[in-house]
């Protein structure tokens, strides 16, 4: 009888094993998943990709920079994802705290290795950001939620490649 | 001289069984003919101790004549209950009998043959409190992850310590598998013997050792990688496959052996660049130089190729298919990624036996590693590290209640490196320690100091005691442990002088970093057999350690003469943390169906507190600390046939290092292997269909771990 419940014990737990590794693991994850905590959306490409073009990407700030050091300290990602731009469109999200974003742009990149300072500056450009819907020639603010809801979607903008504007158009950078 | 050999009820030899003398210098194993010898014995009347892993013990006496050989066989009856036989890991206590005063896990040829593994590593996953974090071992959570770059746990193969000269890290692939006669692993510090890297444990590669006459053995392997279970995930047309192929001869006479092995295996992994060539050639002889002297030679060169999935590919960085992370792929940019790594020690030790109440025993080792690493676009790595060793030990045993070992050891690492520069680093160590039976409790007191020295320069001295006890609570095998000891882990050259890149970031050199410090106490409980099928051992255990090694995010002010300051930020590692882990262990081990069906049970809590120096806010976990872990283990054989389980879970880490720099997606591990085996006469088969469920994890961040492998072994044995 004892032995019985022993057998069946080590069944139930195999079996309880197996069950339960049925889920839960990794899955496939859209760009703009339910459950992104972050922004998505779309960013149209136009004008002729300059030939130095090693990539863009997507990122994020609280609050708007005043000074090369706040572009360089307060950009979230600290390190951004790439977005491709071999064709006219494409999806992109960026996995941020919540929180009210009062900067989204897109940065073009040459060549050269980043050092996380504002000397980076030479590298990038800004290439567009995300506008008031209202005011367009004003940033747009985008409020990631907290406490898990969705991720707000539909943040598109373009980038073009034609006029590509350097740091000092928006920041003070005083030395390099 | 005393021989015999030691078998089943139905006569199968018992190979790796122990056979001792209790109380004296005098204990040896059995061959895989299970036979064995005893060159020097006392004459007189003694008591000769029989043990197997699996089997019921034997204790007999006989009457032994002096210059007389004696033959004595001994027949085991199966007892899937019984304790493991040795309290030791490797020959550093040559204690018999007795139950160990810390935690002793030990894993049998049977089981790493049953799981059909090709590294070492593999089987020792499944074992009780371990975990393999992409290579790096946790005993209780000891070590955590930092790339390789060093480890808590000390290994050694046949007692010979194995850690890497530089990165102070583990090749799993040294050894070839087969070689492997059974792994010890010791939980808990295990400095007061070991010395350095032995803060959260020991892990005892022991190897086979060469029998009398010819003996040959083949094992070829051949396998497939599961495909991706989703359609967007797919990276290519075809299926996975890997195989390989060893091969090994021995010869032996009473006074010589020797074995030579070969082999070499493919892998054409089952993400992106993955693809892995491995060859290897390994060596033991074994020479008795006299009836109390033994020498033993055992040597391993291994050479990977292997391409290098630095990780997983992430939005934009690859094809991504409108996905968030493809975690087969990799970063265009990564692409062309690979290293080559070689490593190969040799080592010699020799034992004389002066008497049954003393022997010494001295080794000498050379290890050497070296890596080239391919990293486009930014370049290349290498580095080049050999680490020597002496060891000269005594073993008293003033009666047969007592006891005590002394020695004295050195090391050496020296290191060539682009990353690492050129440094050496050596420890000289003094240790003690002795084991005393008082009625029915047995105590150990010990501990050794080690003196530390980096280019040449002033020493500085760790010392490292150990307390531990314990008492049999009944007297059908029921023993309660407690201990208490001081691990400790040197800095190794790599953490002292790295300089490299990691996502842009610059990791600057650290020459002034300490040693990592722990306190370990644990307080456990092995039980007698319960109602015939079951046996249950508990360990609770708490560690206190202090100045752990770990990257810290810094800013430097690059130019200070700048007027604007221009802080750059960087990673270096420091001696930055106070950590608390403390937790429970529990093994279950039931044997429902006596001879047919045995399973295992093993469950581990861990409570880890990181407490950053300078840093106010509350306490958090330490990082990559499963909670729980849990292992479920079943095998059911049936004459010449057998099938197993093992599951595995482990749940979701709190915290990762580095967070906000890397894909921070991680998710609870829950792996089932099933295994089936037949073996008639010489040749044996092996099928393993391991993550049979083809379970998405990763143990790591954005590095995607094995997917389904279903695996075919066969071997032969003259």
């Amino acid at each position: 009888m004892l032995r019985s419940l022993f057998r069946i014990a080590v069944v139930g737990l195999v079996a309880a094993g197996v069950a339960g590794a049925c889920d839960g693991g990794l899955d496939p994850e859209p760009i703009c998943a339910r459950s992104l905590v972050g922004l998505c959306g779309t960013v149209r490409f136009r004008g002729a990709v300059p030939a130095n073009t090693e990539n863009v990407f997507i990122a994020a700030y609280l609050a708007f920079p005043h000074t090369c050091t706040d572009l360089i300290n307060n950009r979230r990602p600290v390190i951004p994802g790439s977005v491709p731009f071999t064709d006219s469109i494409a999806p992109y999200s960026v996995p941020l705290s919540p929180g009210a974003y009062n900067w989204v742009l897109a940065v073009w990149k040459k060549p050269g290795t980043l050092t996380l300072t504002p000397a980076d500056t030479q590298y990038l450009r800004v290439a567009g950001y995300y506008r008031d819907r209202v005011d367009s020639t004003q940033p747009g603010v985008v409020t990631v939620p907290s406490g898990g809801g969705a991720a707000p979607g539909g943040i598109d903008f373009v980038v073009n490649f034609d006029s590509l504007r350097p740091a000092t158009d928006f920041v003070t950078c005083t030395a390099q | 001289m005393l021989r015999g050999s030691v078998r089943d009820k139905d006569g199968a030899a018992i190979g790796g069984a122990s056979i001792a003398i209790p109380g004296t210098t005098l204990s040896t194993r059995t061959d895989l003919q299970g036979v064995y010898r005893i060159a020097v014995v006392p004459a007189g009347r003694v008591r000769v101790h029989a043990a197997a892993l699996g089997y019921g013990p034997v204790d007999t006496a006989v009457a032994l004549t002096g210059g007389d050989s004696t033959t004595l066989d001994f027949t085991l009856r199966s007892a899937p209950l019984e304790l493991p036989p040795l309290d030791v890991v490797s020959t550093k206590v040559a204690r018999f009998g007795d139950r160990p005063a810390t935690s002793v896990v030990q894993i049998p040829e049977r089981d790493i043959d049953q799981r059909a593994v090709n590294t070492v590593d593999e089987a020792v996953d499944k074992a009780a409190g371990i975990q393999m974090l992409n290579g790096q071992i946790n005993i209780r959570g000891s070590t955590g992850y930092i790339q390789g770059l060093n480890s808590r746990v000390l290994l050694l193969v046949d007692g010979v310590p194995m850690n890497q000269g530089d990165r102070g890290g583990i090749n799993w692939d040294l050894l070839p598998v087969d070689q492997i006669e059974r792994v010890d692993i010791l939980k808990g510090a295990g400095s007061s013997l070991y010395g350095s890297a032995a803060l959260g444990g020991v892990v005892n590669l022991a190897t086979r050792d060469v029998p009398e006459g010819v003996h040959v053995r083949v094992r070829l392997t051949g396998g497939a990688y599961g495909n991706p279970p989703e359609e967007v995930w797919r990276f290519r047309n075809g299926t996975g496959l890997q195989g390989g192929g060893d091969i090994s001869g021995s010869y032996g006479t009473t006074t010589f052996g020797g074995r030579l092995a070969a082999g070499a295996r493919h892998s054409d992994g089952y993400r992106e660049q993955d693809d892995g060539d491995h060859w290897q050639i390994a060596g033991r002889a074994r020479w008795q130089a006299s009836p109390r002297t033994r020498v033993d030679m055992s040597s391993a060169w291994a050479v990977d190729h292997y391409d290098v999935p630095l990780a997983w590919c992430r939005q934009g960085r690859c094809d991504d298919r409108g996905q968030a992370f493809q975690p087969f792929k990799v970063a265009t940019a990564s692409l062309g990624s690979w290293t080559d790594s070689r490593k190969g020690y040799i080592a010699v030790q020799a034992r004389t036996v002066v008497s049954e109440r003393f022997a010494w025993q001295a080794r000498g080792s050379w290890f050497r590693t070296s890596f080239f690493d391919q990293r486009p676009p930014n370049g290349s790595e290498f580095g080049i590290a050999n680490r020597f060793g002496a060891e000269l030990r005594a073993e008293a045993h003033p009666d047969s209640m007592r006891t005590v070992l002394v020695g004295s050891e050195m090391t050496l690492s020296d290191v060539t490196s682009d990353i690492f520069g050129n440094h050496s680093q050596s420890e000289y160590a003094a240790y003690g320690e002795s084991d005393q039976a008082v009625g029915v409790f047995r105590f150990t007191a010990g501990a050794r100091i080690d003196f530390l020295a980096v280019d040449g320069g002033s020493l500085s001295a760790v010392v490292s005691p150990r307390l531990g006890g314990t008492v049999p609570t009944d007297h059908k095998g029921g023993v309660l442990r407690a201990s208490i000891g001081r691990g400790f882990r040197a800095p190794t050259v790599a953490e002292r002088f790295v300089h490299t890149f990691f996502e842009a970031l610059e990791v600057i050199p650290n020459p002034n970093l300490g040693p990592e410090t722990a306190w370990s106490l644990e307080l456990g409980h092995t039980t007698a057999p319960l109602l015939h099928v079951l046996r249950l051992d508990a360990a609770l255990f708490w560690t206190e350690a202090r100045e752990l090694i770990e990257p810290r995010l810094i800013l430097i002010e690059e130019s200070p003469n700048d007027s604007i300051p221009n802080l750059v930020p960087k990673i270096q590692l420091h001696n930055v943390t106070r950590a608390r882990i403390a937790g429970l262990d529990v093994a279950i081990l039931t044997a429902p169906i006596p001879d047919r069906l045995t399973a295992t049970l093993s469950y581990t809590y861990l409570s880890t507190r990181r407490q950053v120096a300078g840093d106010t806010s509350a306490p958090g976990p330490l990082a990559f600390r499963p909670k729980h872990l849990l292992t479920l283990s079943a095998d059911y054989n049936l004459g010449a046939v057998g099938v197993g389980a093992d599951f595995r879970y482990a749940s979701r880490v709190e915290r990762i290092e580095l967070e906000g720099f890397v894909d921070s997606r991680r998710v609870p591990v829950k792996v089932l292997d099933l295994r089936a085996g037949w073996k008639q006469g010489p040749v044996e088969l092996r099928l393993l269909a391991a993550n049979v469920l083809n379970y998405m994890y990763n143990l790591v961040p954005q590095t995607l771990a094995p997917v389904r492998t279903v695996t075919l072994t066969a071997v032969w044995s003259h």
